[in-house]
């Protein structure tokens, strides 16, 4: 006993210590980081850049030579405020494209966690057998420059001086902008119902807009509310229009008699820049097959956009809004640079659509709000 | 309040001794006496709206009154309390003569050309805040910026005066007076732009881009529409559709865009939806 | 040197222990460290606070919408209630965790005493002062509940073995009262020590009774007297936080813990909860198996220390996981760190004795070395640490921002403070539908998400921005306008969820937002809230009991020992008594 306890004590905690560190993928992570495949090179890769061991990433690239550790860096930590930035890569997903004995190409999913919900981003990377190891060619990270140049803004702002608490009673308010749901749609979906439309500033200053909806059952009771929340761009300009969707899950079609639309708007200061033009937009299918509404977002500005939002409305032959979707644009809008998006559009909806309408929500870190 | 009231109701039931006659009407801010009957030292109570006053007076003399006491528009009580039990007596006050005048006007913006958009709203009342209930002339004053200005005399009722008038065709800022006596209260309107009309565009070329910009952009009364207004230009190519919200800035909307071949540009700013450009090649 | 009457020899008295232990310690409290660098001092403030204003009800607003106290047992709380009508909250806080920190070497001294000589029990409860696990769980976690509830326990259980074993009467009462106030100020300490402690001094208690006449099973009877008047005690003490677990078992979706990943895979981690609790008892561990091994009466002792050990080690072994099953995603487990310390400090101080009377001064400076350099690390690491918290934010703007111009109609919610939310929560007047006690959570956007606090969203990676996400979506519903930001990460979402900026404090560090179209807060409704009853209960019974436990320690003295009697066995004996408790 007195010398068997101490070696089964010890044995025991070991051995329960290798079982747990092989449950944890300690093992996995061992095997993984000799990249002996096409499949550990990649996993062993994004593992690094998982953890932001950027120097050991760089290391396993086999093109490293061809550009900076920190041009790499940048391709996949973001600069300049971007919605990168913001982000870390939580989980991704490695699968074969083509594999022959000395390179193959890899699928690559990363999910990001960002500061505005979760980022999928789907890449295909080239790998190649260095001796036995496999390394990973990585696209070259392509960085528009600007020309320095001076871009005339002729800023354009509105500020606002409400009642004060002294005033007298009497002394009237500004009154709130006049904003109008121009349309309003009902559309069912497998596990949700979701009520999309537009909105409008029909007014001569900036409103803050908010679109709520209550759904009514058979007795005109309140079952649910729900609010636009991110998918409406709030700050409305004069005459702008933007689209709104409110998502109800777990509710049917059939169980609503009607919808109660609500929609608030408030005067707020506001500034009419920066200008975004949305360019070369078109329906067309990602590399996994999913219908995609593509395009690139131009900066007119002068100042850099941190993040920015696509908000896409889509209308049926008879100019109803049968859909709307939204993606966020993970590189920062460097002035004059047109950067690509892409947002999801559901299969049976891509069939029904006839026309689109796009809006730009953006955040600046210098304005913050 | 009122347990007070009611409890010196029930003492003046117990016992009734000499009267208190105060006149039937009394005008807010000015003084007056009460008259009583029967003798002795009493205690006198004026139980008015807004608060109560307590002194003690001799039964038999006249009750002066001040004015500071009879402020507030209403039904009094004067109360009077001596030995031998408590009496009392009601009379109104009335709302002095009109002296202030408290407007609303609504909206705070309106567009040009638009039937009974102004509403404007008047109280009355006298220099201690009360109500002025008899009706009275309102005289409403309608400055716009340009043109003839426009009086409209309205009799208040209930101490309401209230008329709905169109906006001008011209925008700008209206002044908007009630007056009732000495008392005259301004607010100021803004009269702004209707949709925009005849949305024209016309294209240039640029090196690499095409600049588009709208004609300086007006309503159909001629009214600039404001700075800030977002028009939206879109342009169909061989790449796909182009779409830019650009807010107006001195008058007019302007931005570049890229074109690949044959390009149609068009222009929209709210439901207005202007002409229709088309590009050939070769840009 | 070598005489026996040299004070290497003698036992250490436990006054000078806990002098030593008040030197060390009275200042660093005093100073109000744990408030500035730990993480839960803040927590337990709050719910101080809100019995100091509300004592029998334990219905609290500023949290989760609602939530009810009972959840958690409130002995320290009530205790810091009491004297923060004195001397202030935070004060008190440091005067109930300098009691606890006192209790320790106490009980180090009495458990140890049941297991090896008086001397090495005094050596034993010297060291348990300077133990890494005390200082980490006092300053960088704050766990007051389990800092006080683990000596209680230590203590009631000298007293279940004396009852066990020579059915003491006073041993019973004021063993089960210490238990009742243990359970009291934290009841998974008594749940897992039924099984980790007392299990072990009640075997002890079986092989020493016949050895000095008692028959075995007459001290297994005593004990389950003992325990079946415990078990009662503590269903009816602490009834309402029966009441509430069976009426909402934690059924949402775990939330992760440092504590119960794999260590090795992790070195700041490793650090946290391995490298720094231990200290250098760490290079002890190999003679303590051997030392515990080795005696007959102290296998047990090492075989609890070994099982409690592996416990503290979280996802390094497979074991906790199981033993616990889906509790394992629920408890956390630096907690044990301590629990295996105390156990295996009776060991400790044998080992140490041995080694003083083998290299005498020497040995003393290299084991005072080995403590003070444990206690130093500990110190230190609340500096060096990746985990630093955030509790000495000063929220003083964002409390009077809410407690002005009727903004207390409205709930809110911080983003980046994480545990200086809880100082938010005591001083300001509205309520967040935020909160730092995971297991009173009820709202399904906290509970169906498997992450944390909402303030401390970004950690928990999408969970936790969904689930922020969630809860921003419901903001006209449960009246949340005002949200303060001290993390710019969390600026983009609230500008796309059309939040606007209104204030700054604190040099912009700290940022108000705010919702225009949101309505005030209504009351949520929910069947969580106990009833009038209950709050008499909770407000008499577990302070009730811990002044019952006081008045019957001063009232019932123990029976003054015999020192000369005590048996002293050549530390390389392998059989029979080692060193049994002295009787008259």
């Amino acid at each position: 006993m007195k010398a068997f306890l101490p070696l089964f004590i010890g044995l025991v905690t070991a051995g329960l210590v290798a079982m747990a560190w092989v449950e944890s993928g300690g093992l996995a992570l061992h095997e993984m980081r000799s990249a002996g495949t096409p499949q550990e090179a990649v996993e062993a890769l994004v593992t690094d850049i998982q953890s932001r061991n950027w120097d050991r990433a760089y290391a396993r690239l086999a093109n490293s030579n061809d550009f900076e550790k920190q041009a790499f860096i940048r391709d996949l930590a973001g600069s300049s405020g971007s919605l990168r930035t913001y982000s870390s890569l939580e989980s991704f997903k490695v699968w074969p494209v083509e594999a022959g004995a000395d390179d193959a190409t890899m699928r690559v999913r990363l999910n990001w966690s960002s500061a505005v919900g979760p980022l999928d981003d789907v890449r295909d990377l080239e790998v190649k057998k260095e001796g036995n190891v496999w390394k990973v060619v990585w696209p070259k990270p392509q960085f528009a420059k600007v020309p320095p140049q001076v871009i005339p803004v002729n800023y354009l702002r509105w500020d606002v001086i409400g009642r004060g608490p002294t005033d007298d009673w009497g002394v009237q308010n500004v009154d709130n902008p006049n904003v109008r749901i121009t349309s309003m749609n009902a559309v069912e979906r497998p596990d949700r119902v979701v009520i999309v439309g537009e909105v409008v500033n029909e007014d001569t200053v900036p409103a803050y807009v908010n679109v709520n909806a209550t759904l009514l059952n058979s007795d005109s009771k309140p079952m649910d509310q729900e609010g636009s929340f991110d998918m409406i761009s709030h700050t409305l300009l004069p005459r702008q229009v933007s689209p709104y969707r409110i998502d109800f899950p777990g509710f049917h079609l059939q169980q609503v008699k009607s919808v109660r639309m609500d929609v608030k708007a408030m005067l707020v200061p506001a500034s009419a820049d920066p200008v975004i033009a949305v360019t070369d937009q078109k329906m067309d299918k990602d590399p996994l097959g999913k219908n995609v509404l593509r395009g690139a977002l131009v900066n007119q500005s002068g100042q850099t956009v941190n993040i920015a939002q696509v908000l896409a409305d889509y209308y049926d032959a008879n100019g109803r809004v049968i859909w709307v979707s939204d993606g966020y644009v993970d590189q920062a809008l460097e002035p004059q640079v047109a950067v690509p998006f892409a947002v999801d559009v559901p299969d049976d909806v891509a069939s029904k659509i006839h026309n689109y309408h796009v809006l730009v929500n953006h955040y600046s870190i210098h304005e913050g709000s | 309040m009122l347990r007070l009231t009611a409890c010196l109701l029930l003492l003046m039931r117990l016992a009734a001794f000499g009267e208190v006659h105060p006149p039937a009407q009394v005008t807010a801010g000015k003084g007056f006496s009460i008259s009583t009957t029967g003798s002795g030292d009493a205690s006198f109570y004026l139980i008015s709206p807004g608060h109560v006053a307590k002194r003690e007076v001799k039964l038999g003399q006249d009750i002066p009154v001040d004015a500071s006491d009879v402020k507030k528009a209403g039904r009094y009580l004067a109360i009077a309390c001596g030995s031998g039990g408590c009496n009392s007596a009601a009379f109104y006050v009335m709302a002095a003569e009109p002296d202030k005048v408290s407007f609303f006007l609504h909206p705070s913006r309106v567009r040009v050309k638009s039937n009974d958009a102004i509403n404007a709203t008047a109280f009355v009342f006298d220099q201690f805040y009360n109500l002025v209930l008899t009706p009275v002339t309102v005289d409403f004053k309608v400055i716009p910026k340009t043109g003839p200005p426009i009086d409209r005399p309205i009799k208040s009722n209930l101490g309401v005066a209230w008329m709905r008038v169109a906006s001008t065709p011209k925008q700008g800022p209206v002044k908007v007076i009630a007056e009732v006596g000495k008392a005259s209260e301004p607010r100021v309107i803004q009269q702004v732009a209707s949709d925009a009309c005849n949305l024209r565009i016309k294209a240039t070329r640029t090196a690499k881009a095409v600049l588009i910009e709208t004609d300086p952009l007006r309503d159909c009364s001629g009214n600039a529409i404001p700075d800030g207004t977002i028009v939206s230009f879109t342009e169909i190519d061989g790449k796909g559709k182009t779409t830019v919200d650009v807010p107006i800035k001195k008058g007019i909307a302007r931005t570049q865009l890229p074109v690949n071949g044959r390009a149609k540009i068009s222009v929209a700013s709210g439901v207005v939806i202007g002409n229709e450009i088309s590009l050939g090649g070769g840009l | 040197m070598n005489s026996d009457s040299s004070f290497p020899r003698r036992p250490i008295p436990l006054g000078v222990i806990v002098m030593i232990a008040a030197a060390i310690h009275a200042p660093l409290l005093i100073m109000e460290l744990p408030a500035r660098t730990s993480y839960d001092a803040n927590f337990h403030m709050f719910f101080a606070s809100h019995y100091a204003q509300h004592w029998f009800n334990p219905w609290n607003e500023k949290w989760f919408a609602g939530f009810s106290q009972t959840t958690y047992p409130p002995l320290v709380h009530q205790w810091i209630a009491l004297v923060s009508r004195v001397i202030g909250l935070n004060e008190a806080f440091s005067v109930v965790m300098l009691i606890a920190v006192l209790l320790i070497p106490v009980a180090t001294y009495g458990f140890a005493k049941l297991w090896v000589d008086e001397r090495a029990a005094s050596y034993a409860a010297l060291l348990s002062v300077f133990a890494g696990t005390v200082a980490f769980l006092t300053y960088s976690a704050g766990q007051l509940p389990t800092m006080m509830s683990a000596p209680l326990y230590f203590i009631a259980l000298s007293y279940f073995y004396r009852w066990s074993h020579s059915a003491e009467g006073g041993s019973l009462w004021k063993g089960v009262a210490l238990t009742l106030t243990a359970a009291s100020a934290h009841h998974v300490t008594l749940i897992f020590g039924a099984v980790l402690f007392a299990l072990p001094v009640l075997w002890l208690a079986a092989m020493d009774g016949p050895q000095d006449g008692r028959s075995r099973v007459a001290v297994v009877a005593r004990a389950l007297a003992f325990a079946a008047l415990s078990a009662a005690g503590v269903g009816i003490v602490l009834l309402p936080y029966w009441i509430s677990i069976i009426q909402h078992p934690i059924t949402q979706i775990p939330i992760p813990h440092a504590s119960r990943s794999n260590l090795l895979m992790s070195a700041p981690i490793f650090m946290n909860y391995f490298i720094v609790p231990y200290g250098l008892l760490i290079l002890a561990f190999p003679f303590i198996v051997i030392r515990g091994a080795s005696v007959p009466r102290l296998r047990v002792l090492l075989l609890a220390f070994w099982v409690t050990f592996l416990i503290g080690l979280g996802g390094t072994t497979p074991f906790p996981k199981w033993i616990f099953g889906r509790a394992f995603e629920i408890l956390t487990f630096e907690r044990f760190i301590l629990w295996a310390t105390l156990l295996a400090l009776p060991i400790v101080g044998l080992l140490v004795e041995e080694w003083v009377d083998r290299s005498g001064g020497r040995a003393m400076a290299g084991i005072g070395f080995a403590a003070v350099g444990t206690l130093a690390l500990a110190m230190g690491w609340l500096t060096w640490s990746p985990f630093r918290p955030t509790g000495g934010l000063n929220v003083d703007a964002a409390v009077e921002f809410l407690n002005r111009d009727g903004h207390d109609q409205y709930r809110y919610m911080t983003l980046g403070f994480g545990n200086a939310l809880p100082k938010i929560s005591t001083y300001a007047n509205a309520g967040s539908v935020d909160g730092e006690y995971n297991s009173a959570r009820l709202l399904p956007e906290m509970t169906n998400y498997g992450a944390g606090q909402f303030t401390s969203a970004k950690y928990f990676g999408t969970a936790g921005m969904e689930s922020l996400r969630a809860m921003l979506k419901h903001a006209n519903h449960y009246g949340l306008k005002f949200i303060f930001v001290y993390d710019p990460y969390y600026d983009p979402l609230l500008v796309f969820a059309g939040w606007r900026k209104v204030e700054t404090y604190n040099s912009g560090q700290i940022t108000a937002w705010s919702k225009e179209d949101v309505p005030p807060a209504r009351k949520i409704a929910s069947d969580a809230m106990p009833a009038p009853w209950e709050g008499l209960l909770w407000g008499i019974l577990p302070l009730g009991s811990s002044l019952l436990a006081i008045v019957l320690m001063v009232l019932i003295p123990d029976r003054v020992r015999a020192v000369d009697n005590l048996v002293t066995i050549p530390s390389t004996a392998d059989e029979g008594v080692y060193a049994r408790e002295a009787r008259p």
